[in-house]
């Protein structure tokens, strides 16, 4: 059995690997992957701890990770539906291009 | 008690509805509204004889017959015991009763008049509106029941006379006269007014009815000697004032500036003749009042009396002097009210006495021989005087001047006016059989009398009986210098119309008839005066009892004023001795001008008018501006200071405050709203960066555990 030590090292890695991404990038459809990313993150945390934390077995953990999963789809299409409203408004997807949220 | 009581209050009320009538709608109505006031009095007259039958029927001439018509209770007194209450209610005995007869009938005629006399006036609704306010106040007067109700109407009159004196106010003359006959009258009102007060204190009560039944319970107690002593010389105050008597005369002569109707109607039936009337009502305080176990002399205030009595004797005397060498016709016939008057109230002075003293020594019978010969003159007088002034306005409605030496010869263009103002004129100087000799005498019959008790009246009595003298020869004076001789004036005067001459022919029978009223009642004193017949006139007492003495002094009074008329007749009518003999020496022409100018009176008045009281209204004014001006803007220029400051205070700090906290807050927003890019990561590196330093700050502390929600 692995350690839960090694699983949430790997979430904390992928965790901050997202977090980059939607501090850094500029591409709008990066920024939505890092996102995703993030959100693995922390769907790993309750993978992790469903199968480690006591009672053992208990199912809760992976049913959340299944509905997170399930809202994640939703959310990364109502994005890309943005993103496209977004392009054809604005003909780019750069994201310092746009500053619709200015003063 | 009298069947339908309540119709009394008609008596004045009446007049007060033609007052408000004409007043309203007068302008509309035929000749100003007159037929109104004309009917109304017409009204009061009937109602107000009703009332006397009444009394003089249920009273079988002599019994009590005072009654009360109740009106309404003005101010409530003690709510246990009801004492203290003020009401409004009409007192009807037989003075009052034949007062508002005689009041009304002669308003009646004089509004009758009125009609022809005023005809050619503008502003007629005005004088009979404000006529018939005048009348209803002396009605008023003359019915009330207690002394505050009395002040009441007594004041309404005030107020009327001096409108109607002043009926032509753009005359200058009659403006300042009216305004002279207010405030000279008001000088007597504000005493009339203290003697109401200190009654009130006294007695808690301004009923006659009552006052008198409480004088005997309170003498020696509130009713003190020097209190009785104050009353009625304050009541007579007011008396003074309304009745023209010295010192308070001015107003009267003046009064003549009105209409000749007005002056009639203020010297027969109204207005001086309710300062006799208050002065018979005070006779409540004057005499000895009887109480069960006695008579209350004590209470008497003798000096009161005397005062009384000497002011009739003194302005009689003193007005009478007046008269001889005035040349203004009604201005004669007002200094023979005021001499007249001085009678009357030398009568009810000397009656007063006598009925004093005689209780004081023991007699039980009541001597009311100088109240009654008092208010029998006040009858004759306004009947004689009502025709003696309607007759001078007849005559000056002819030859529109009042000055006699632009008359005379008028005995043939106006034959109705010349012999009924002869009648008039023969009543007034006391020529028998017309009424002024009957009532006159009687006068100075009792002033005799009473000479015997205080030998003053002696002196008073020849005042009397000079006056009687000075009455007859400047009466005929005036009847000679306006009806004889040759027409010294303008124009050409005719006989006034029907309207005016026929009142002068009624006027005329009753001025020869009224001194027949005391043969009817035997004694004038049965029909006025309650509680105790009175015996016949002193006229025919004598007469039957053959008393040598009181027929000398009637002898005498009746050969002094025939020798008034002779000397009148002597010089103005066969021209023996010429008028300018009265002014040849330097000693005659002294005296010749003291009287035309009134003593100087006048004078006097004016000059206390314009340096004393005008000095002090100076002296007041200048404290006035500078003192109290000063301190008032004084106190202005502060609040200004204050108010500035207050500015100042508001504008600096308050809005300066306000304003510097709003432009920081722009000023720093500007700053701020550049933080806002509309980078998205931007703010998203915010969000990192602060939820970062939240962990570390809560590591750090320590707190994260508590943050996570785990003990």
């Amino acid at each position: 059995m692995i350690p839960v030590e090694y699983e949430l090292i790997l979430s904390t890695a992928l965790f901050c690997i997202g977090l980059y991404g939607v501090m850094v990038r500029k591409n709008a459809i990066i920024v939505l992957m890092s996102i995703e990313i993030l959100l693995n993150a922390a769907i790993l945390n309750f993978v992790a701890f469903s199968s480690y934390a006591p009672p053992a077995g208990d199912p809760a953990g992976q049913v959340f990770a299944l509905l997170a999963i399930a809202i994640a789809a939703g959310e990364a299409a109502i994005g890309l539906a943005i993103f496209l409203a977004l392009y054809e408004t604005h003909g780019t997807t750069e994201l310092d291009k746009i500053r619709l949220l200015r003063w | 008690m009298l069947e339908n009581a309540w119709l009394a209050w008609m008596i004045l009320g009446s007049p007060l509805i033609a007052f408000v009538v004409v007043g309203l709608v007068g302008r509309r109505l035929p000749e100003g509204g007159a037929h109104v006031v004309v009917g109304s009095l017409a009204a009061s007259l009937v109602i107000a004889v009703y009332f006397l039958v009444q009394v003089l029927q249920q009273g079988a001439i002599g019994n009590s017959t005072a009654t009360t018509v109740p009106g309404f209770t003005w101010i409530p007194g003690d709510p246990a015991t009801g004492e203290g209450a003020i009401g409004m209610n009409l007192l009807i005995d037989n003075l009052s009763a034949f007062l508002l007869v005689l009041v009304s009938f002669l308003s009646l005629l004089i509004a009758i008049f009125s009609i022809g006399y005023m005809h050619e006036e503008a502003g007629k609704p005005r004088y009979y509106a404000e006529i018939a306010l005048f009348v209803a106040g002396m009605l008023g007067t003359v019915s009330a029941d207690n002394f505050l109700q009395l002040l009441i109407f007594w004041e309404i009159m005030g107020l009327c006379s001096y409108l109607l004196i002043g009926f032509w106010y753009h005359k200058p003359e009659a403006a300042s006269a009216a305004k002279k006959a207010f405030l000279v009258t008001r000088v007597g009102d504000v005493l009339f007014l203290a003697g109401i007060l200190v009654i009130w204190n006294v007695f808690h009560s301004f009923r006659f009815e009552e006052i008198v039944q409480k004088i005997p319970v309170l003498w020696g107690g509130a009713y003190t000697p020097q209190l009785a002593l104050l009353i009625p010389l304050f009541l007579f105050g007011g008396a003074v004032g309304k009745s023209a008597q010295f010192p308070l005369h001015a107003w009267l002569p003046d009064a003549m500036e009105g209409p000749t109707t007005v002056s009639a109607l203020i010297h027969a039936a109204t207005m001086v003749k309710a300062g006799v009337y208050l002065t018979a009502r005070s006779f409540i305080f004057l005499v000895p009042i009887a109480t069960g176990g006695g008579i209350l002399v004590q209470a008497v205030p003798w000096n009161a009396i005397l005062v009384i009595a000497g002011i009739g004797a003194f302005t009689a005397v003193f007005a009478g002097s007046m008269a001889l060498a005035n040349y203004d016709i009604k201005r004669v016939l007002a200094f023979s009210t005021i001499s007249q008057l001085a009678y009357m109230f030398l009568g009810l002075g000397a009656g007063a006495y006598l009925m004093a003293s005689e209780a004081a020594h023991g007699s039980t019978e009541v001597a009311t021989a100088g109240y009654s010969a008092a208010l029998f003159h006040l009858t004759n007088h306004a009947f004689f005087k009502a025709l003696l002034f309607l007759a001078a306005g007849s005559v000056i409605h002819a030859v529109h001047t009042n000055d006699m030496r632009a008359m005379g010869g008028l005995g043939k263009l106006m034959p109705w006016t010349s012999k009924t103002m002869l009648m008039g004129a023969l009543a007034l100087s006391g020529i028998i059989p017309f009424s002024g000799f009957f009532s006159k005498d009687d006068i100075l019959a009792v002033t005799f009398e009473t000479g015997a008790s205080n030998p003053l009246f002696y002196l008073m009595w020849v005042a009397g009986i000079g006056t009687a003298f000075m009455t007859a020869f400047y009466t005929f004076r005036m009847w000679l210098m306006t009806f004889h001789g040759e027409f010294r004036g303008h124009g050409h005067p005719h006989e006034s119309p029907r309207v005016m001459t026929s009142v002068l022919i009624v006027l005329s029978v009753f001025t020869i008839a009224s001194g027949a009223i005391a043969f009817l009642t035997n004694g004038f004193g049965n029909l006025i005066f309650y509680e105790e017949p009175h015996a016949a006139l002193p006229l025919i007492t004598p007469l039957l009892e053959a008393n040598v003495v009181e027929l000398a002094l009637t002898g005498l009074s009746l050969a002094l004023a025939l020798a008034g008329v002779g000397l009148a007749w002597a010089v103005y009518g066969k021209r023996v001795i010429s008028p300018s003999t009265f002014t040849k020496t330097p000693t005659r022409a002294f005296l010749h001008s003291m009287l035309v100018n009134r003593y100087w009176i006048d004078d006097w008045y004016n000059a206390f008018g314009s340096r004393t009281v005008a000095g002090f209204a100076r002296a007041v004014d200048w404290f006035d501006r500078n003192v109290v001006d000063g301190i008032v803007n004084a106190l202005g220029r502060g609040g200004v200071v204050v108010g500035a400051l207050s500015d100042l205070f508001d504008r600096k700090v308050i809005d300066g405050a306000v304003n510097s906290i709003s432009l920081e807050t722009i000023r720093s927003s500007l700053a701020l709203r550049t933080r806002q890019t509309g980078q998205v990561q931007n703010y998203t590196w915010v969000i990192v960066l602060g939820i970062v330093a939240i962990l570390v700050l809560a590591v750090l502390l320590g707190i994260l555990p508590r943050i996570l929600g785990r003990p």
